[in-house]
C-alpha cells in the first residue's frame, strides 16, 4: 500500500512494478504473432536460455527494439524446426515470425516471451534474400564475372579456405595429395569460418590476404564439409557474394550440402557439391592435361616408327631397283666388251694378217734389193780393187824412182864420198870446227882426211870478212 | 622457337607437332629435329604434372609484408 506524505502518495518500486505486471497481464491476455528482425539471438549455453535482441528497421535504421525471452526447451524445440525446415539454426540477423506473449518482470523489466517461430516465414525471408543478392549481382553485371574467367590449364596453385580440422578438408587434401598418377598440387590454407554468422567477415578477410598474393595462385577453393546443412545462408550473403564474383582468379567451391545451391556457388567459376567431388574435378583437369600429352608421346613414337619404316622400305626397295637396274647396266656392258673383244680379235687378226703379208712382201723385196745391192756392190769393189790395183803399181813406180834419185843423192852426201872429193873435216878437242872463234893459237887440231888423219898446231889466225 | 615455353605453350606446341606428323607434314629430314622438340615439350609437360615451384614460406613472408604496409 502506498505511504501519505503530506500531499504525496508514494510508492514503492515493487508496487509500480507489479502494477504494471497487473496492467500488461490484464490488457495482453493471449499470445500474438510478431514479425521482427533477430538482432542478436544472446544464447547462454551454461543455462541453455536465450536472451534475443528484437528489432526493427527502416532503411537500416533501427525504429524499435524490444528484448525477449526463450527458454531452454523452447529453444531446443524451434532449433530442431528450424534446423529441418531452413536448415540452418536460430542465428542472428535473421528475419523471423515469432508467437509472443507480454511479460513484465519486476527486476528484468519488460520483455517479450517468445513461445512459437515460424521457420517458413523465415525460410522465405532467406530467400527472399538470396533473391535479393542474385538480382543485385545482375544488376551490377558481375553475376557471371567469376565463371568467366579462364581457368588455367593445370589449376595446380591453390588458396584453401577452409577449417583446418573439417573433415571436407580433410577429404579433399587426401584425394589430391595421394592421387595415384603423381600428379602435384600446391596449396595453403587460410583458415576461416564457412557457417554461422561470423563466416561472411571471416571468409572476406581471407580473401583480402589471398587477393595481396594472388600471383602465386591459380584458384581459391571454398572447401567446407561434414557440417551437413546447417548454417549455409552465409553463403547468400550480397558482400560475400560480390568479393567472390569480382575476385581476380577462379573460385571454386566444395560447399558439401543436398539443398539447394547458394549464390556463392551460384557465381563461382566451378560448384563441386562435395570437397571430394571438387578433388575428383581438379584430378580431371591434370587428366585433361596429362592423358593428351601421353597419347601424343605415343602417337608420336608410333608414328615416327611407321614412318621410319616406311622409309626404310622405301630405300630398301630404291636399293633393290637401283641395283637391278645397275646389275642390268653392267651385263650390258659386260656384253658389249664381250662383242668389243670379239670385233677386236678380229679386226687384230685381219691387220696382222695384212700386216704379215706386207712384211712378207717387204721381206721379199729386201731379199731381192739386197741381191741386187750386193751384186751391184761386189762388181764395185772388184772396180775398185782393180783400179787400185793398178794405181798402186804405178805409185809404187813413182815412189821406187823417188827413193832411188834419193838413195843416189845421200850416197853422194856420205863424209867417205865427201871427204874422197878433197873435204876434210876439222876436230879440236875430238869435236868439228865449224867457226874459227873456236880456235886459238897453239891449239892442236885434228885433220880428218879420206884416207887418214893429220894432227897440227895453230900458227895463226885469220878471220874471214864477212861476205 | 621458343626455348622456354610454359607448360600450356609447350601442351599447345605438342599437339601441332603431332598433329603435322599425323598429317604427314614432316619430312624425314625434319623428323629428328621435331622428335626431338617434342620430347623436350613432353617433359616440360611431365615435370609440371609432377612438381610446383611454389615456396610456402616465401608466400606467407609475401604476405606478412603486405600485411605490415597495411
Amino acid at each position: 500500500m502506498p505511504e501519505i506524505a503530506g500531499d504525496k502518495k508514494i510508492y514503492s518500486l515493487l508496487e509500480v512494478a507489479q502494477s504494471i505486471q497487473k496492467t500488461l497481464s490484464k490488457r495482453y491476455t493471449s499470445a500474438f504473432w510478431v514479425k521482427a528482425e533477430m538482432n542478436k539471438l544472446n544464447f547462454y549455453p551454461h543455462s541453455g536460455h536465450c536472451y534475443p535482441d528484437l528489432v526493427e528497421k527502416l532503411d537500416g535504421k533501427v525504429i524499435a527494439q524490444v528484448k525477449s525471452t526463450l527458454w531452454k526447451d523452447d529453444y531446443i524445440r524451434i532449433n530442431n524446426n528450424f534446423l529441418h525446415i531452413l536448415k540452418a539454426p536460430l542465428s542472428d540477423g535473421i528475419s523471423m515470425l515469432f508467437c509472443a506473449r507480454i511479460t513484465f518482470d519486476a527486476i528484468h523489466g519488460l520483455a517479450l516471451r517468445i513461445t512459437d517461430i515460424d521457420p517458413v516465414f523465415s525460410l522465405g525471408e532467406l530467400e527472399r534474400e538470396k533473391q535479393e543478392t542474385v538480382s543485385k549481382l545482375q544488376q551490377e553485371g558481375i553475376f557471371m564475372q567469376n565463371k568467366l574467367l579462364k581457368l588455367p590449364m593445370l589449376p595446380q596453385r591453390m588458396a584453401i579456405i577452409s577449417v583446418q580440422t573439417s573433415k571436407g578438408y580433410a577429404d579433399f587434401l587426401k584425394i589430391i595429395g595421394g592421387n595415384p598418377w603423381g600428379y602435384k598440387f600446391f596449396h595453403i590454407l587460410f583458415p576461416s569460418l564457412l557457417q554461422g554468422d561470423n563466416a561472411v567477415d571471416s571468409i572476406i578477410f581471407q580473401l583480402e590476404r589471398i587477393r595481396k598474393i594472388v600471383n602465386h595462385f591459380d584458384v581459391v577453393a571454398i572447401i567446407r564439409g561434414g557440417g551437413g546443412d546447417v548454417g549455409l545462408s552465409c553463403f547468400n550473403n550480397y558482400r560475400l557474394s560480390r568479393q567472390i564474383a569480382l575476385f581476380p582468379i577462379p573460385v571454386l567451391t566444395g560447399i558439401g550440402h543436398a539443398t539447394n545451391e547458394t549464390v556463392v556457388e551460384m557465381i563461382a567459376h566451378k560448384n563441386a557439391i562435395t570437397p571430394t567431388e571438387l578433388a575428383d574435378y581438379l584430378l580431371q583437369k591434370f587428366h585433361n592435361f596429362s592423358v593428351p600429352v601421353q597419347k601424343a608421346e605415343e602417337k608420336l613414337i608410333d608414328k615416327v616408327k611407321r614412318i621410319l619404316t616406311e622409309e626404310r622400305l622405301r630405300v630398301q626397295n630404291t636399293a633393290k631397283y637401283f641395283r637391278s637396274v645397275t646389275e642390268n647396266i653392267v651385263m650390258r656392258s659386260h656384253h658389249e666388251i664381250q662383242q668389243r673383244v670379239r670385233e677386236l680379235f678380229q679386226q687384230s687378226n685381219f691387220l696382222l694378217l695384212n700386216e704379215k703379208k706386207a712384211c712378207a712382201s717387204s721381206v721379199y723385196k729386201i731379199r731381192s734389193g739386197t741381191l741386187t745391192f750386193c751384186n751391184t756392190s761386189r762388181q764395185d769393189i772388184k772396180q775398185f780393187a782393180f783400179s787400185l790395183r793398178k794405181d798402186l803399181q804405178s805409185i809404187l813406180k813413182q815412189e821406187n824412182s823417188q827413193m832411188d834419185h834419193i838413195i843416189r843423192s845421200i850416197a853422194n852426201m856420205h863424209p867417205e864420198n865427201v871427204l874422197k872429193r878433197g873435204y876434210s873435216i876439222t876436230l879440236i878437242n875430238g869435236k868439228a870446227i865449224t867457226h874459227v872463234r873456236e880456235v886459238k893459237n897453239s891449239d892442236t887440231l885434228e885433220t880428218i882426211l879420206a884416207e887418214g888423219t893429220l894432227f897440227s898446231e895453230v900458227k895463226s889466225i885469220k878471220n874471214q870478212d864477212p861476205l | 622457337m621458343n626455348d622456354s615455353p610454359t607448360y600450356s605453350e609447350a601442351f599447345d606446341e605438342l599437339q601441332q607437332i603431332v598433329s603435322e606428323i599425323e598429317e604427314g607434314q614432316i619430312s624425314v629430314d625434319e623428323l629428328s629435329e621435331k622428335v626431338k622438340r617434342a620430347a623436350m615439350l613432353i617433359s616440360i609437360c611431365k615435370s609440371k604434372l609432377s612438381s610446383t615451384e611454389e615456396d610456402v614460406n616465401k608466400i606467407l613472408k609475401d604476405l606478412e609484408g603486405e600485411s605490415d604496409d597495411h
